[in-house]
């Protein structure tokens, strides 16, 4: 039986005004132009919902640079859906909060690149810290669910603490490290991105003891570097199993980063109605459940809890989607992950269209 | 938990009844699936009624064990309290 998904993630665009080297969007941002129009997103979330999806997530790129933002947030809501907003919040004046609230909007995730000013500034290639704090105080005393994410790299995860400190001093309540995962410019920009065996040992036990020091009044979500666990990440608990990702020209992925798969056709909302997508195009039915696996996935205890891991990763390091991911100790391709754990000291390249 | 305080739900926290009757708490980036009896009690959430009250009410509503259905009615408003989801 086909399983129910939950949850939809509309990347409105690719377009940003950031320049951010951990961006996991693709690097050919140019062929993305071609945007869905309102009419369209209008109909997808209708499709979603009547799937079985209650959540809808607007992330991008950027996604307040789409001027539809609150019709789109407003229909969803309409629908029933639990709306999420993913920005960095640099366009998020008032008269634009009072219209997305207005519409519905449940949840906003604000991301900053670093604590302070001056290396997040460097890391965004722009100066936007200021403004995302400016945001994040307006949105901390609105009727909505605030989340502060901070993805944690070389860079910046000495500095793991400081934003731990900066988002308590800020009174949040939720707030998402999330060590960086290398697919689109992030994977362009590993050698720079990775951080050390020993930061990523050391922010292990920061966490561990904010997590304790601050349990009722901020829940720390931490997402793990996968290139320094044991096992992989249960990516998207498992293909084609609960998310459902559409792209800014339409194109429907099981995971945000497919698109890099290219030994796979992705269909597109614009040409096929999305139920049928979910449950018939080989793009979703290619790794879906276990059956597709081969070993060691195909016979591990574990295939039910790790799904194999992430298949985009498993592509961009083998060239085979099928494979289990690297990132896997179990993996006969794990050394793809170990010798990459040293980064190399290298410039990153900003992203840029 | 202080059985005398008034329930409400956190900031973006949303009940969701489904028409095959099943229940979820939606909160950001997630969603709970509850059973019967935490529905029932999470469907009492409303700014008014104390946690003694909501607890008395879906025990006697649903004549299990007293005892422990009002520990693990407790135990799951703790949780919820602890993540923001309930205040």
């Amino acid at each position: 039986m086909t399983p129910r998904p939950l949850s939809l993630l509309c990347e409105l665009t690719y377009r940003c005004n950031l320049q951010c080297p951990y961006c996991y969007n693709p690097l050919a941002l140019r062929e993305y132009g071609d945007e869905l129009s309102t009419h369209d997103w209008i109909r997808v979330l209708e499709q979603a919902a009547g799937l079985g999806v209650v959540q809808a997530h607007f992330s991008g790129g950027e996604p307040t640079l789409r001027r539809d933002l609150a019709e789109l947030i407003g229909a969803a809501s309409r629908l029933g859906l639990y709306t999420n907003l993913i920005t960095q919040g640099t366009f998020l004046a008032d008269e634009l909060l009072e219209r997305l609230l207005d519409a519905g909007l449940d949840h906003i995730q604000i991301s900053i690149q670093a604590p302070e000013a001056a290396l997040a500034d460097r890391i965004a290639g722009t100066q936007v810290h200021e403004k995302k704090v400016d945001a994040l105080l307006r949105v901390r005393d609105r009727e909505v669910a605030l989340t502060l994410n901070c993805v944690l790299h070389r860079l910046n995860h000495d500095a793991i603490a400081d934003v731990i400190a900066f988002a308590d001093s800020l009174g949040i309540r939720r707030l998402e490290l999330a060590n960086v995962q290398f697919y689109g410019w992030a994977y362009r920009n590993r050698g720079a991105l990775m951080p050390t065996l020993q930061q990523v040992r050391h922010g292990e036990k920061i966490v561990e003891a904010a997590r304790e020091r601050l349990r009722g009044k901020m829940e720390i979500v931490y997402v793990l570097p996968d290139y320094f666990e044991e096992y992989p990440k249960p990516c998207m608990n498992g293909w084609g199993s609960q998310f459902i990702t559409v792209g800014p020209n339409g194109r429907v992925l099981p995971c945000p980063a497919a698109g890099a798969i290219s030994t796979l056709q992705f269909e597109n909302v614009r040409d096929r109605e999305l139920g049928e997508i979910w449950r018939d195009s080989h793009s979703f039915q290619a790794y879906r459940g276990t059956s597709w696996m081969s070993d060691p996935c195909r016979t591990c205890e574990r295939r039910e809890i790790d799904w194999g891991g992430c298949r985009c990763q498993a592509f961009l390091l083998t060239g085979d989607a099928g494979a289990t991911d690297p990132a896997c100790s179990l993996s006969p391709a794990h050394a793809l992950i170990v010798t990459h754990r040293e980064g190399e000291e290298t410039e990153f390249v900003a992203r840029r269209p | 938990m202080n059985p005398e305080a008034r329930l409400q739900f956190g900031k973006g926290i949303k009940l969701r009844r489904d028409l095959d009757g099943s229940t979820m708490l939606l909160v950001p980036e997630g969603a709970l699936m509850l059973n019967r009896p935490a529905a029932a009690a999470l469907e009492l959430v409303d700014g008014e009624r104390t946690l003694g009250e909501i607890v008395a009410a879906v025990v006697e509503r649903f004549e299990v064990a007293p005892e422990q259905a009002r520990e693990d009615l407790n135990a799951l408003f703790d949780r919820l309290a602890e993540r923001g989801f309930i205040r």
